[in-house]
């Protein structure tokens, strides 16, 4: 293996597919990134077993070939070079990286060692708006949950409803939900958490399409030159929809602003109580408070202006509810709930797109 | 042949081929699920692995089968939800759980779980000779009795965590196991799981290393009371202390019971978490001292009766007086006594018992008068010359004292003698001060522990 591949695009390559090595596998050559030329383009790849990426870029390539080379190693490496063209030369199983200025030889492991990457054939293929994606990842992926003991949960919901792509996840504690548009082709997809988080990574802030395929075990998303396959979550999602509740005894809505501030303040005062905080909107005053209580530290009442039809009030969860808020994104909210222990919905009144559920904490 | 044990030799045969790595990661958690003439079918716990079998090492699994008399025309390949590991309940359970102080967590739906792979095979379980009745109360343990004992009525409500700590061999985990005793035989099927440290920290690891971790998560996050003996040994391990602070919350949030013994007071055992601390003194910590001479008694009469033995009243003074340290010495002493009467075929006397006994009750060979002040000194934090030297302030003058107290009942030297050891001229100073420490250590139980602590340190 012979060529040459400028500075940045190897590590661009290289800092999308590094993280997913990891050194703490049993198997020495997971902590490892595949070097492999094909025609006049280099792929790098990367697998922990639940999730493999693959970025493509554009080399200068003289002789074909294959390597392994340790990832944080070539990483570091690659990154501290200065901007300039880099040789790659393979002599037996050393990967010879020299530029004008530095010399160096990285001892690698034979290609043939390294897990077959995945690949999909047949299946189901759509696209997605990428900025629609991301926007929505970072406004759902977040609750699901990190328990093992419920695998189901730690997935997230890719699925279609009268032909519009919508993403969910919950912890049993909050549900949030996206729709991200039409997609035509009928899917229902778990796809882990911990996968997205990688899938974000990846995705830039352009918004080319990104091609989705995938099959019963395995799912594919193709971002630009990036390639990432992962793994599915095995097991039924729960009927989630049933438990989003459409209409409310007291509905208040205000800036989204204003109830990210009193929301922070109170919070302050319910570390003790595992951020406990009661939510109280009265109709007449127009107004909605939050009152938070710590014995040792004192208490205190936050109260911003809002539009309220139905007075009352619910204990909710500070730290989920500021997760809610910041995850919205239109200039007003509105906050609507019914009884004690029942489910209370988040959402932007201008947009029927997302919508958060938080559960009531037992007062 | 049965399909497990044809798999497991072609599984053993396959693990001299590849190396360990590519074992563990490629084969060890595959199984057979089927096969016939023509196929046999493999069951895998993902994609990544189904892939690189079918492959790399398709070739090298028909070669072993042919070897295992199976010659199938295909192989398939099959991912298969029973060789993964994380097969929770998915069905007929809330998706929401109403989060609240009194039962979250989802531990409803963990609960529901009771088809556990988690393997327990080393598990020793509780000792059912452990029981209420056959404790004996004294000063030193009637608090904790009693706490426990209410323990074991209504687990989960009062007293949650019970914290016990105290030195060795005073009974800590005849009390602990004694509750969950107490609990299985009122609730048989409430699930009790006792466990010393040393297993938890073991079974832990071998979790992670066969990345059952949910499953060990699981098991523990199940109990209806848990028990814990020896936690300082978490003391150091961040990993572990991390988990069972998880396992703690969910269970404690859950209302269920927790009980921990330790040798030391949660405050003073190092390199362990702020978090986890502050947890263990939130229920209710118990100290167990040592028993008394009373309560000695009573054990040794109690125990020489489990053997069908009456000791005369002399006897069993004897062996209260001169095994002070713990019980477990206590009852090794009497076991001595009564396994040689018996084969000598004796009654237990006086003359048996302190022939028997004499050698270890004098003087420890190993001990030294050097040893002893050293030690208290250390205990105290002050150095050697100032217990040695002239003078006479508070805080120098009482370890001065103690350190002639335990020489006295340690070592049994005379006054003159233990005066001289401690650069004194006259004996009387030395008389004054053992009595001093002995009338005061009757009143005084914080004396009371810190003589104890001396004197764990010095026979440990």
């Amino acid at each position: 293996m012979k060529l040459q591949v400028t500075q940045e695009n190897l590590n661009r390559a290289l800092g999308s597919v590094a993280r997913v090595a990891n050194s703490r596998n049993t198997l020495p050559i997971l902590a490892n990134v595949l070097v492999k030329t094909s025609s006049n383009r280099l792929s790098l790849s990367a697998t922990n077993l639940d999730i493999a990426i693959t970025h493509y870029i554009g080399a200068k390539v003289s002789t074909e070939g294959s390597i392994t080379v340790p990832a944080r190693l070539m990483q570091d490496f690659v990154n501290s070079l200065p901007s300039s063209v880099i040789n790659l030369e393979l002599e037996e199983t050393k990967l010879r990286v020299t530029t004008d200025q530095y010399r160096s030889v990285v001892n690698g492991i034979v290609a043939d060692d390294f897990p077959v990457m995945p690949a999909i054939t047949g299946g189901k293929a759509w696209t997605v708006n990428g900025a629609l994606l991301k926007k929505g990842l970072q406004q759902v992926v977040f609750a699901a949950s990190s328990d093992e003991t419920r695998p189901v949960l730690t997935g997230v919901l890719f699925h279609t409803i009268d032909n519009k792509l919508v993403i969910a996840a919950t912890d049993s504690y909050r549900l949030a939900e996206k729709s991200l548009g039409t997609n035509k082709e009928a899917i229902r997809l778990l796809i882990p958490a911990s996968s997205l988080h990688d899938l974000l990574r990846i995705l830039g802030d352009g918004g080319d399409d990104v091609s989705v395929t995938h099959d019963e075990q395995q799912v594919l998303f193709r971002v630009g030159d990036v390639e990432l396959v992962t793994r599915l979550v095995d097991g039924n999602y729960p009927d989630y929809q049933k438990l989003i509740p459409s209409g409310f005894t007291s509905e208040a809505t205000l800036k989204r602003s204003d109830f990210v501030n009193v929301t922070k303040v109170s919070s302050l005062f319910a570390r003790e109580s595992a951020g406990s905080v009661t939510i109280e909107v009265d109709e007449d005053s127009g107004s909605l408070s939050i009152r938070s209580v710590a014995s040792q530290l004192g208490e205190n009442t936050a109260t911003a202006e809002a539009k309220v039809t139905g007075s009352g009030s619910i204990t909710l969860n500070s730290r989920y509810l500021l997760d809610a808020l910041n995850a919205l994104s239109g200039d007003t909210v509105s906050f609507g709930f019914n009884g004690k222990l029942e489910p209370t919905l988040l959402r932007d009144p201008a947009s029927d797109d997302y919508r958060h559920v938080i559960m009531p904490l037992k007062g | 042949m049965q399909k497990d044990s044809l798999w497991q030799a072609v599984l053993g045969e396959i693990e001299l081929s590849v190396s360990r790595g590519n074992f563990l990661t490629w084969f060890k958690s595959t199984q057979l699920l089927s096969h016939d003439d023509t196929t046999v079918t493999v069951g895998v716990p993902n994609v990544f692995i189904k892939q690189q079998l079918e492959r790399k090492y398709n070739d090298l699994i028909s070669v072993t089968l042919a070897k295992n008399g199976l010659n199938p025309i295909t192989i398939e390949y099959k991912i298969s939800p029973l060789s993964t590991t994380t097969r929770a309940p998915q069905f007929d359970e809330p998706i929401f759980v109403t989060t609240t102080n009194q039962e979250p967590a989802g531990s409803g739906a963990v609960r529901a779980s009771t088809n556990n792979s988690f393997s327990h095979s080393y598990r020793q379980g509780i000792n059912e000779r452990y029981t209420f009745d056959n404790f004996i109360v004294g000063a030193g343990n009637e608090l904790a009795f009693a706490a426990c004992q209410s323990i074991a009525q209504l687990p989960g409500n009062k007293y949650n965590p019970l914290f016990l700590y105290g030195g060795v061999g005073i009974g800590k985990t005849h009390l602990i196991q004694a509750v969950g005793n107490a609990i299985s035989k009122q609730n048989p099927a409430a699930k009790v799981l006792y466990i010393s440290t040393e297993q938890f920290v073991q079974e832990f690891v071998d979790a992670l290393r066969f990345r059952k971790t949910a499953d060990f998560a699981s098991y523990y996050r199940t109990a209806d009371v848990l028990i814990v003996d020896d936690i300082q040994f978490i003391a150091g391990k961040e990993k572990m202390q991390e988990e069972f602070f998880h396992t703690f919350n969910a269970l404690h949030q859950g209302n269920r019971q927790i009980i921990i013994s330790s040798d030391k007071p949660p405050k003073e055992i190092a390199t362990l978490e702020e978090r986890l601390r502050s947890r263990f003194a939130w229920g209710m910590s118990i100290d167990m001292q040592n028993p008394d001479f009373e309560t000695r008694c009573a054990i040794v009469q109690t125990k020489a009766q489990e053997h069908d033995m009456v000791l005369p009243t002399d006897v069993v003074e004897y062996l209260a007086t001169n095994v002070q340290t713990n019980i477990r010495e206590l009852e090794g002493a009497l076991n001595q006594l009564l396994a040689f009467c018996e084969m000598r075929a004796l009654e237990p006397s006086l003359e048996i018992v302190s022939s028997l006994l004499g050698v270890s009750k004098t003087r420890p060979k190993h001990l030294s008068a050097k040893q002893i002040i050293e030690r208290t000194a250390r205990h105290f934090q002050i150095p050697m010359e100032e217990i040695m030297g002239p003078k006479r302030d508070k805080d120098i003058v009482v370890p001065r004292q103690i350190a002639m107290y335990m020489l006295r009942s340690e070592l049994h030297l005379s006054f003159p003698k233990i005066a001289r050891e401690l650069g004194r001229k006259d004996h009387t100073t030395a008389i004054h001060s053992v009595e001093k420490i002995e009338k005061e250590s009757r009143e005084d139980a914080g004396l009371r522990h810190t003589l104890s602590e001396i004197k764990e340190r010095l026979y440990a």
